[in-house]
């Protein structure tokens, strides 16, 4: 997913070779790490403002979401100001890591690919973005988290915007599997899909997150198309209606605050050593 | 009364007074609160809330079950949908006499014998849910009295105390009854939410509850013992235990999952996967029913006669033995 970067956030650089993420493991979540920094806990209806709560209503329209995680991804909304992100996001994460937080590709024998991405990510991008603490890490990372983020492009979130003090610079990878730090990631992705890039409906979010470079050239393509078939598959499978009318037909970053004002409201501070 | 007097060991007290009204309004609201974020209508329930005030535990049920029913969207009334209700409604009807938590019904005696008709033919309208599973050991029969037109051939068995979880096999994150049409799934939770009321309570032969319970733990305890406990708080405790995300763990008595959802976790079990929310949900349950029925023999005495007769007259030799006591005769 997290190939906009590399093209919007890091000045020329080329687009990864992988152009879809694998959904993550779910069956490799034991043994990860969180890189000893505890973000708080998972957000619940009370920690979504009020006068959201009447328009993200957590009871409607989310099929299968786990109900446990429809307060996040409605935060990530209200916080972004990207109407009608919270169904996306959801749907985005049933398919990037089937809603398991610690859900990691990159740990196991066999994904080596995966490695293999996080590796290009990193060390193709290295020179012209700020600096990693933990960048070596990162390159050998792969992916992981609830959207299923690459680990240096995950890491560089909110470079475009905020340089040298973009807040997760200093982080280890692991904290992509803490779900707020992994909302503020998804969130930051979104937005710049949507101020970018032509986007034309829901679905070609979900192509923008896949690789955006289909968004230009190869919208219209294969791959283009499969992914967005599989993104309104996964919409039906999940059971969430992307024709209510409480989802705008095209999502809208107008209202976006900023890296700061959204890293503040859904991961708050970070320890000195990490930020 | 205390829950071992049936054998029943590893329940936490969830505590309740019945002689206090507003202690009982709190209870009372708090099962509620749970059953709502678990099942999906706490937005609903809380909502409600801010106007309701209700003054008794039927008025309480109430509002849950409206919050229930006014969260529940599963679409369109499928086909399915009036005969699940109307053989629930038979169910329910039976099972008041004392069995009510687990039902077990030969489906010839059962409305429409328990078959809908589909594009496709005659087709079960539940589940045949007889093999061993994380509730019993298993109904082999008796088989129906007459042929059914869909193919039953073990009674229905349906375990309705713990709602939507109704089946001993189905553990998983989504109860099967929520994906029921609405009018069963209304039933369905009536059922809880009458096991919360004293006569209901009462009138349930607990050794049932009991005997479910027993077979639940043997099957689970394992696993769950298994899980770190970290103090919640409010505790003196002053350790700490470092948990990975995704991690789960213990904390009064409930599976608690770090940083993750508890809607997705679960455990391998020995008679499949049970999920960690069912886990916590059917313990709740069993632990309010026999806090409802130990709080209703200590309040016995400020009890309407009918409720004390009929607590005498049980054929539960635990609750005829504590009624006796709690009304000095």
């Amino acid at each position: 997913m997290w190939r906009l970067l590399s093209i919007v956030g890091v000045v020329g650089v080329a687009v990864g070779g992988m152009l879809l993420g694998r959904r993550a493991n779910a069956s490799s979540t034991a043994g990860t790490t969180d890189g000893d920094v505890d973000l708080g806990p998972l957000p619940t209806a009370d920690d979504v403002p009020p006068e959201s709560a009447e328009l993200i209503n957590l009871e409607r329209n989310w099929g299968e979401t786990p109900l446990d995680l429809r307060p996040l991804f409605a935060l990530m909304e209200t916080v972004s100001g990207i109407v009608g992100s919270a169904r996306v996001f959801a749907i985005i994460a049933y398919r990037e890591s089937r809603f398991e937080s610690a859900a990691h590709n990159g740990n196991a024998q066999n994904e080596q690919d995966e490695r293999d991405s996080s590796k290009n990510a990193y060390y193709n991008n290295v020179d012209r973005n700020p600096p990693l603490k933990y960048g070596t890490e990162a390159a050998a990372f792969g992916s992981g988290g609830l959207f299923g983020a690459l680990a240096p492009y995950f890491l560089w979130t909110g470079v475009p915007e905020r340089s040298k003090q973009a807040p997760l610079l200093n982080a280890r990878p692991e904290i992509l599997f803490q779900p707020r730090a992994a909302a503020f990631g998804a969130v930051v992705y979104m937005q710049r899909i949507l101020a970018n890039y032509r986007v034309d409906d829901i679905a070609d979010i979900k192509v923008g997150w896949a690789n955006p470079s289909l968004l230009g050239k190869g919208r219209g393509g294969a791959t283009y198309n499969d992914v967005r078939a599989r993104f309104l598959a996964d919409a039906k499978t999940l059971g969430i209606d992307l024709a209510d009318p409480s989802i705008p037909k095209k999502l809208s970053a107008a209202a976006w605050p900023g890296v700061p004002a959204v890293f503040d409201q859904l991961v708050g501070s970070l320890s000195p050593e990490v930020s | 009364m205390n829950p071992s007097d049936y054998g029943v060991t590893g329940l936490t007290d969830p505590g309740l007074d019945l002689r206090s009204a507003d202690e009982t309004q709190v209870w009372y609201r708090r099962q509620w609160r749970t059953i709502g974020n678990t099942l999906g209508f706490g937005q609903s329930l809380a909502r409600r809330y801010d106007t309701a005030s209700s003054v008794s535990i039927a008025g309480e049920n109430q509002v849950g079950l409206s919050a229930f029913a006014s969260a529940f969207r599963n679409g369109d009334p499928q086909p399915e949908s009036e005969v699940q209700a109307s053989v629930l409604t038979a169910v329910i009807a039976r099972g008041r006499e004392g069995g009510l938590w687990r039902t077990v019904d030969d489906v010839a005696t059962l409305p429409s014998g328990a078959c809908y008709a589909a594009e496709d033919g005659s087709r079960r309208a539940f589940f045949p849910d007889t093999a061993p599973g994380y509730f019993g050991e298993g109904w082999a029969g008796p088989p129906p009295r007459a042929e059914s037109t869909c193919g039953w051939d073990t009674p229905l068995v349906l375990h309705l105390g713990t709602f939507p979880w109704v089946y001993s096999g189905g553990l998983e994150g989504v109860g099967p009854g929520l994906r029921w049409p609405l009018a069963p799934a209304r039933l369905g939770l009536s059922v809880v939410a009458s096991l919360l009321e004293p006569e209901t309570n009462l009138r349930q032969d607990a050794r049932q509850v009991a005997a479910i319970f027993r077979t639940f733990n043997a099957h689970t305890l394992a696993m769950i013992q298994r899980l770190p406990v970290v103090a919640g708080p409010g505790t003196w405790s002053t350790s700490s235990t470092r948990l990975q995300v995704g991690q789960m763990f213990l904390r009064d008595g409930e599976v608690h999952v770090h940083q993750s959802s508890l809607h997705v976790a679960g455990f391998q079990g020995p008679r499949g996967r049970f999920s960690a929310l069912a886990y916590n949900y059917c313990m709740a349950r069993f632990a309010a029913f026999f806090a409802v029925r130990a709080a209703t023999i200590r309040a016995l005495p400020s009890l309407p006669p009918h409720l004390q007769q009929l607590a005498l007259a049980s054929p539960d030799p635990v609750l005829r033995h504590y009624s006796t006591q709690s009304l000095g005769r």
